[in-house]
């Protein structure tokens, strides 16, 4: 059995009387994708920030840990590529050298991820001068360069057109099969969780674990394949129970 | 089918004299002299009617005195003593109008505690800063010095403030991710956020320092761009008061675009309308 990556044991995190995440534990094997999913609000962002230090825990524990040799614990993909503009796509790779590696390390590895998400050519140009999907790509290689334990992504492709959203996803999937990062992909998205994971986490709306489903299906997925179209609707059935709790909830509260 | 592609060895400095020649020529064409013309007309035609009286000397008798003084070597000599006097009182309105606006920028506390002062500093005109200075400080360099320092630092502070509140806290969220390092974060996230916001500091704050400064020589000091002006006043020489006067503001021109303008420039080259306005 796979190393342990990720582990979360009975987390809370409240944001004054708010309960954003409630009693949520799991585990995530080294080398796995896992997707996790739920409607804005559900807590899923404030996860990856826990797990990243961008947000303290209110109680319980959320550790990355590796059995690898690695210089660094995690890399992270934000929504949007969150580049410095000031700085060239190359010396953005560079401001996040881990201070564990010398800096002829870290620009060799700068340009290997480069390379590997294509923009090797343009690495001396403002993040201005590229488009949306290229500065995301930018984002990807930041966060796969510092060679990381766990690579966070949340909604990398949300702010995206669809055609190259779907771009961006194989070209994902290519990466993570070339690295094997252990990957915890946040959004909010049904069929890009189907597709891309091979375990699935739901949140509810009060922040805690609605549905924890292994995702079995071949790869390359299909999304015209049946045994695909059948596991999606699986989990459209889990949301739509969600959405019905959640309806009756509001109604005994009285709300419409 | 293969395509010859004529590669001149002059390219460079081929595209490096057409940006001289587009440069040159947004000079000669620079909208600002049209403005400059039309004051002159209309100097010209006031000193046709009041120069008879002595009032307004024409533009030509002007000129020529301020040839004078640029030929017989004074001017610089008064403008290195006001520029002393200028650099250390400025330094030091920097200073404390960065630490005043960093701390209301980033503390609540801070913004309250400071921030009616700072408002009496923004309303109170550079002349009563210039005034207390001579008369507790009379001729000493402290007077110009205080001056340009109470004058200039709430400008300062104000600009820093609104660049400190302006930080994009996804950025810093993302250093703190990927665990960099304070000093790191400082240098290459924090100083070039702010940069637009000091660069337009120094440039409010370097006007109203010039003012404060050359109104403190008027008042009280024996030597620099503000006493020839007053000196001119007294012999009731006007043509002396406005060559003193235009040269000085000839100086405030060069350092805007010989100093502010190019490294806005050059500190701004990332960002892309900064690009397309120049």
């Amino acid at each position: 059995m796979a190393a342990t990556a990720v582990s979360v044991k009975d987390l809370v995190k409240c944001f004054g009387d708010l309960r954003v995440l409630d009693n949520v534990s799991f585990d995530v094997e080294e080398s796995s994708l896992t997707t996790i999913v739920g409607f804005s609000g559900c807590g899923k962002s404030t996860l990856l920030n826990v797990l990243a230090g961008i947000e303290t825990t209110t109680s319980g524990i959320a550790e990355v840990s590796s059995s690898k040799n690695l210089s660094a614990r995690l890399g992270y993909v934000f929504q949007s590529p969150r580049l410095l503009p000031w700085l060239t796509i190359e010396q953005n790779l560079v401001f996040v050298r881990p201070d564990a590696v010398d800096e002829a390390t870290h620009l060799e590895r700068v340009h290997k991820y480069l390379e590997m998400v294509g923009l090797k050519n343009v690495r001396h140009k403002f993040p201005y001068q590229l488009s949306g999907g290229m500065q995301q790509r930018a984002g990807i290689a930041r966060a796969l360069c510092i060679e990381p334990a766990v690579l966070l992504m949340d909604e990398p492709f949300s702010h995206l057109d669809e055609i190259t959203a779907g771009g961006m996803r194989e070209e994902m999937l290519r990466i993570w099969q070339e690295t094997r990062r252990t990957i915890l992909f946040v959004t909010h998205d049904m069929q890009e969780a189907v597709e891309l994971g091979d375990r699935l986490i739901m949140l509810d709306y009060h922040g805690r674990i609605f549905v924890d489903i292994k995702i079995d299906l071949p790869r390359p997925r299909n999304l015209t394949d049946r045994v695909f179209i059948e596991f999606y609707s699986d989990v459209v059935r889990h949301l739509q129970a969600m959405q019905t709790i959640r309806a009756e909830e509001l109604a005994a509260l009285g709300v419409s | 089918m293969s395509v010859a592609v004529n590669v001149s060895p002059n390219s460079t400095s081929l595209a490096a004299s057409k940006r001289f020649a587009k440069s040159f020529k947004g000079i000669i064409f620079h909208k600002g002299w049209l403005a400059i013309l039309m004051v002159l007309v209309i100097w010209q035609i006031i000193s046709f009617f009041l120069g008879g009286r002595g009032l307004v000397p024409s533009p030509a008798r002007t000129a020529a005195t301020m040839w004078g003084v640029l030929a017989s070597g004074e001017f610089f000599v008064q403008l290195g003593d006001s520029l002393v006097r200028l650099l250390i009182g400025f330094v030091l309105a920097m200073t404390l109008g960065m630490i005043v606006g960093v701390l209301m920028g980033s503390r609540w506390f801070w913004n309250e505690f400071f921030k009616d002062i700072v408002i009496l500093g923004l309303s109170l005109p550079g002349l009563v800063y210039a005034l207390l200075s001579v008369v507790i400080f009379g001729t000493k360099l402290l007077a110009p010095v205080m001056a340009i320092l109470f004058a200039s630092y709430p400008f300062i502070a104000v600009n820093i403030r609104e660049g400190v509140k302006a930080l994009d806290k996804d950025l810093l969220d993302m250093t703190q991710a990927y665990k960099i390092g304070k000093w790191k974060v400082v240098q290459q996230v924090i100083i070039p956020s702010l940069l637009p916001h000091i660069l337009a500091a120094i440039r409010t704050g370097f006007t109203i320092a010039w003012k404060a400064s050359v109104l403190t020589e008027v008042f009280g000091a024996t030597s620099g761009i503000g006493y020839m002006i007053r000196f001119n006043f007294q012999m009731f020489a006007v043509r002396g008061i406005l060559a003193w006067s235009l040269l000085f503001g000839g100086v405030m021109i060069l350092i805007e675009y010989g100093i502010l303008v190019p490294a806005e420039r050059h500190f701004a080259r990332w960002r892309p309308q900064i690009l397309e306005e120049v």
